[in-house]
């Protein structure tokens, strides 16, 4: 029977974090999935700490994710004030109209 | 741990059942045994702080953005709190007072906002 | 024990609570109050910073040594420097608001902190605490849909590079074990093979860390978002933000993976090349000041990068000499970029500057002493700031990072001497707004420092020197 070791923790962080980064380049669309795909990056990472931490015998890993976690409500926070503010200015937050500044 | 894994999640199954079960014989009994007098009001559906019928796209008010972000943070640094409530016998007055450092610390944000107007809906 | 050795910092984070709370509490406008006693805190700071014994406290998670103490002075300086140009600026744009010196004050101990890391976890603490008030501070100017897009680039950016610098700390505490610095340098340092899952997860903390000092290929932020701010905050992104970026990738790749120095040290020279290329050809077709800067300060990361790439003490050394003359350099010319202010409206086109030589001769020839000290001319600080980088890389053997970086300060001269030309061929566009005193201040003490430094470098030289022995031990 399948056991589940440190290896699949690692995969499937790994993919949540690949998820993330690719959520942040690919998308076209909304500037919310954006911010969603840097939660699930996160989220990944907090996973591989978590599961080190359980194979080290090591409080320091779960600690720092209780850090992460709070840090990431922080960050989500100023984040979507500032997605607020810009929406007020320009009235739309489609990732492509985000290209006043450039050259 | 010498089950197969299958087994090992065998009280959740378990657990399903029971939850479906209660759920099928609370809306069949109240099927069953209560009075059905449907009206208007009654049936419409209900949503807080909206009118229920209108456009599903409709925007939001932005007032509803700025009490989620003012609950995510105070929300989850409580997250702090429940290690530092079931430690509290070991970690001494340090322990102790360094929470009600932190506590001081949000109560500062505190403050900041309810002062700002951050706190009033209209 | 802990308490007084992290005196500085407590300090800072406490003024920072009342201030905020002095600021909300009246129904009078506080803006001008809070930056007096913000600057009053970042001064007490200072002191204790100066007067800070060595040791480690907070179970290992904070250090205090002399590279931590040069780097706070400036850090300090930079800051209070910046909030006092902040001023003036602010309340012409009509962004008079009390939160703007409390968030600086907030930024400038988030900093400290990282300075201070002996841990990945306070790294990361120190900098998630910069980076939060910076993604504010650069959607400052709320109602203005440029500022605002600033800030989102600068968010959306910023929190990437963040997760990417905390999946590669992930996987340096799997496979090192530890997060502290002095144990993964024990880990690091033996005759054991490095893990495969170590050099992973330190490419990702180089990856994160070049993000913030905005080196080539991740420098792509930092052009918009100087072009979109208020130019008061670039002021402060601009010098003591930078100074702690270094301070942070300085510190991590000496202290902890300093052992590993053959896994990074060709992706920090090919860092360091790029930058410098693309800092100096990107800059020339600019005709906005701001986005000059931007550039500049791409290649200037280059040079650092250069120094830190060679990896010796006499290259980090250069790396100490360069950012405190580059802090100077850097405030001065934004003392001018503030002043560029024409009929109440700020102006930011290089063209803008046209007859300031004629209309303003003291701004004209700080400006002028600054572009030159940024080329890299003799006598001037910034020619020894190179000079101090660019001898270590020839002395280890970098010959191509070297003659790049020559090559590179030509190019550069192009874009700096035209802004000079600018002030001095061009007809006049009209006279600029009269400079407030705090522009004055800041101008004429960082000119004289810029102009003379080279009468006497010893006491910045021996600073350096002590700062890099605690770094390296």
């Amino acid at each position: 029977m399948l056991d589940i070791g440190l290896a699949h923790y690692l995969v499937v962080s790994a993919i949540l974090f690949v998820l993330g980064v690719f959520g942040i380049f690919m998308n076209r669309k909304n500037v919310i999935v954006i911010l969603m795909s840097v939660e699930l990056i996160l989220l990944s990472v907090n996973l591989n700490l978590v599961a080190f931490s359980a194979q080290l015998g090591d409080l320091t890993g779960q600690v720092f994710a209780m850090f992460i976690l709070t840090v990431a409500a922080a960050e989500a926070a100023i984040g979507l004030a500032i997605v607020v503010i810009y929406f007020r200015n320009r009235g739309s937050i489609e990732v492509e109209d985000i290209s006043t500044l450039k050259g | 741990m010498t089950q197969p894994l299958l087994a090992q999640y065998f009280p959740i199954l378990v657990f399903l059942g029971i939850a479906g079960g209660i759920a099928l014989a609370m809306v069949g009994g109240s099927i069953l045994l209560a009075r059905q007098k449907p009206d208007a009001e009654k049936l419409s559906a209900y949503e807080c702080g909206f009118a229920p019928f209108d456009d599903t796209r409709r925007r939001f008010d932005v007032r509803f953005y700025l009490v989620a972000i003012l609950f995510i943070i105070f929300d989850l640094e409580v997250a702090f709190l429940f290690p530092w409530a079931v430690t509290l016998g070991d970690i001494g007055w340090l322990g102790f007072f360094s929470m009600m450092g932190f506590l001081f610390v949000l109560t500062v944000g505190f403050i900041y906002e309810w002062r700002k107007g951050a706190l009033d809906w209209e | 024990m802990n308490w007084t050795l992290a005196l500085p910092e407590l300090v800072l984070a406490l003024s920072g609570l009342a201030i905020l709370v002095a600021g909300v509490l009246p129904r009078r406008d506080m803006t001008f109050p809070c930056t007096m006693m913000v600057l009053g805190a970042f001064l007490l700071s200072g002191a204790f910073v100066l007067t800070q014994p060595d040791g480690m406290g907070f179970g290992g998670q904070y250090i205090s040594d002399a590279f931590a103490r040069f780097m706070k002075v400036l850090v300090l300086a930079g800051a209070a420097l910046a909030l006092l140009l902040a001023l003036d600026w602010n309340r012409a744009e009509g962004l008079s608001r009390f939160e703007y010196p409390v968030l600086v004050l907030f930024a400038t101990l988030g900093m400290m902190v990282m300075i201070s890391a002996n841990d990945l976890m306070s790294l990361y603490l120190g900098l998630e605490l910069l980076s939060l008030p910076l993604y504010v501070m650069a959607a400052f100017h709320r109602d203005n849909a440029r500022s605002s897009e600033a800030g989102l680039k600068y968010f959306v950016l910023g929190a990437l590079s963040s997760g990417l610098m905390l999946y590669g700390m992930s996987l340096v505490y799997g496979f090192a074990g530890t997060t502290n610095f002095a144990q993964l340098a024990q880990v690091l340092g033996g005759t054991a093979p490095i893990s495969a899952g170590v050099v992973v997860g330190i490419v990702f903390i180089i990856t994160g860390l070049c993000f913030k000092v905005a080196a080539v290929p991740f420098h792509m932020w930092t052009p918009d978002v100087y072009e979109g701010a208020p130019t008061s905050v670039v002021a402060y992104f601009a010098t003591a933000t930078k100074v702690g970026a270094i301070a942070a990738i300085v510190r991590v790749l000496a202290g902890p993976f300093g052992g590993a120095v053959d896994q990074w040290q060709q992706v920090i020279v090919l860092a360091s090349i790029a930058s410098m290329i693309l800092g100096a050809f990107a800059a020339i077709g600019q005709t906005n000041i701001k986005r000059l800067m931007a550039y500049s300060w791409i290649s200037h990361t280059g040079f650092v990068l250069m120094g830190l790439a060679v990896g010796t003490e006499a290259g980090l050394r250069g790396v100490l000499i360069y950012t405190p003359i580059y802090l100077m350099m850097s405030l001065g010319a934004f003392s001018v970029l503030v002043a560029m202010r024409r009929n109440g409206h700020a102006v930011e086109n290089i063209q803008d500057l046209a007859g300031l030589g004629r209309t303003d001769p003291a701004m004209a020839l700080g400006m002028a002493i600054f572009m030159f000290a940024m080329a890299g001319i003799p006598p001037l600080s910034g020619f020894f700031a190179k000079l101090y980088v660019l001898l270590p890389a020839v002395e280890a053997g970098f010959w191509l990072m070297a003659v790049v970086a020559v090559l590179s300060s030509v190019v550069s001269a192009y874009y700096y001497l035209r802004v000079v030309k600018v002030m001095y061929f061009d007809a006049s566009t009209g006279a600029l707004d009269a400079r407030p005193s705090g522009v004055s201040f800041v101008l004429a003490g960082t000119g004289l420092f810029t102009m003379f430094f080279f009468l006497m470098p010893a006491p910045l030289l021996a600073a350096a020197r002590q700062a890099v022995a605690a770094l390296i031990g």
